[in-house]
């Protein structure tokens, strides 16, 4: 960390609008052309690329302290399934990225957005079930963000889907207090097929590609 | 004065050319001296602390004389009661008194329109299109009353979203300004409120000098007016000075602890 940093606060000036570009952490007032500071972190700067026509290094400020992550459309997150109706299905969004929230948001994959092909044909019941752990993306068209309350989430691509499944599958026990609940975690087969590896039992799922 | 649309909507910039007109008062015209012995334009002296709550976004406490206030922030986060689809984030103000803070016990809630004032007077800086969908939440907690307290809320909830990493346009400091009979007193106590003819509290964004919001109440004579609003925003400047370094401080604290916590 470089100690020729210096720590700003909101409001603070960076720059001329003439000499440098505004980055993360700072904007552009259009009536002085002046950059200030819009978060409390470091002051930095950045060269500019070297094939841009535009040669302004950027000044950014690196947050000591940012907000938490809220999903934008285009964004890839993480989310787990809570409920699987006829036409919808609600999840938690619980990361952004990389990153998690601090308080969970509410996703909706629609029927539609569940895979690219054959979109009338989907079955929500053998796509999720509750309690899988999805990777999906926030939708983003003319109704970008989805309706008032949840976001719209598509799962149409080879690498969104389902990440992780328990088996629901009951083994009778060794003991003699009635057949027990063992959960594990499902691998994939297929696209659209999870196995339980206690039981054997095959489920149905809109499985993710994880390229490794 | 125009209000440029587009940035920030809802502050106005003040006149740049400095009227040079002599004040009307000065401090040896004295005919009763301030309960705590403060010259007529001297502000108390403010401490100001953010992080004093831990599950919060971002928090900050600040304590001016005898009013102590802290204020939480959480966000941006999903709002239960989100009616309809809005491409800006919203901001969501709630100002609440505790039954011991005031003078008389329970009384707090005669000043239910605190909540929309200080609504007013943040939302002019905060930049709500980067948090689009989301709402921040903005609780006040008067510990104790003193004197002068929604001005004290307004610029320790402006610390406290700085502390949450809300992007803002500037920090907001807010000042009052009582009016007794001829003599005009700032930052007024519980006491001196009680007795006022008028009051004025101006809210502005020290570093870019403009106003987010101007309440008056009772009578003003004009020329008044003007020396009361140069003496708000004077020590609004000031005040916000204080704000900064508080804000540096806490700050360079946690960037130490990161560094002892590697080695």
């Amino acid at each position: 960390m470089e100690k020729s940093d210096e720590m700003v606060t909101p409001g603070e000036v960076l720059g001329r609008a003439t000499e440098l570009k505004a980055g993360k952490g700072a904007y552009v007032a259009s009536q002085n052309n002046t950059i200030y500071a819009s978060l409390t972190g470091f002051r930095r700067i950045q060269p500019p690329p070297p094939d841009s026509p535009d040669q302004r290094p950027t000044v950014e400020v690196t947050g000591h302290k940012a907000h938490g992550p809220v999903p934008e459309p285009g964004s890839v997150v993480i989310a787990r399934v809570t409920k699987v109706m006829a036409r919808t299905a609600s999840a938690d969004i619980m990361c952004v990225g990389p990153k998690s929230v601090r308080e969970k948001f509410t996703g909706i994959i629609r029927q539609q957005d569940v895979r690219a092909t054959e979109m009338d044909k989907v079955d929500m019941h053998s796509s999720f079930h509750p309690g899988d752990i999805v990777r999906a993306v926030v939708v983003s068209f003319i109704f970008s963000l989805g309706d008032a309350r949840a976001y719209y989430l598509s799962t149409a691509k080879n690498e969104l889907g389902v990440v992780s499944a328990e088996s629901s599958a009951v083994l009778p026990s060794l003991f003699n207090f009635g057949p027990k609940h063992r959960r594990a975690t499902m691998v994939p087969i297929s696209w659209t097929e999870m196995q339980c590896p206690l039981t054997g039992q095959i489920q149905q799922r809109k499985v993710a590609k994880v390229v490794s | 004065m125009a209000a440029k649309p587009g940035i920030a909507p809802t502050t106005y910039s003040p006149n740049l050319v400095q009227k040079t007109r002599p004040p009307i008062f000065k401090d040896n015209d004295l005919d009763w001296v301030r309960p705590d012995g403060r010259g007529f334009h001297q502000c108390r002296p403010a401490f100001f602390r953010t992080g004093a709550v831990n599950s919060a976004s971002g928090s900050a406490y600040a304590e001016l004389g005898n009013t102590k206030v802290i204020v939480s922030v959480f966000g941006p986060r999903e709002s239960k009661k989100a009616m309809m689809y809005s491409d800006t984030g919203r901001l969501n103000c709630n100002v609440s008194y505790t039954t011991f803070g005031t003078p008389v016990r329970g009384q707090g809630s005669d000043h239910k329109e605190f909540s929309s004032m200080l609504h007013k007077a943040l939302e002019g800086a905060i930049m709500l299109e980067t948090f689009p969908k989301t709402t921040v939440d903005v609780f006040a907690l008067v510990l104790e009353s003193g004197g002068s307290d929604i001005p004290v809320v307004i610029s320790c909830a402006s610390l406290a979203l700085a502390d949450a990493g809300i992007m803002m346009y500037d920090l907001v400091a807010a000042v009052s300004v009582a009016c007794l009979g001829k003599n005009l007193v700032i930052d007024p106590i519980l006491e001196e409120e009680s007795y006022q003819d008028g009051s004025l509290m101006l809210t502005c964004m020290p570093s870019r000098y403009e106003v987010t919001q101007l309440t008056f109440t009772g009578e003003w004579p004009t020329p008044d007016i003007n020396e009361a609003m140069q003496l708000c925003l004077d020590a609004c400047n000031k005040l916000g000075k204080v704000m900064r370094t508080c804000l540096k401080e806490a700050a360079s604290a946690s960037q130490e602890e990161k560094l002892d916590v590697c080695f």
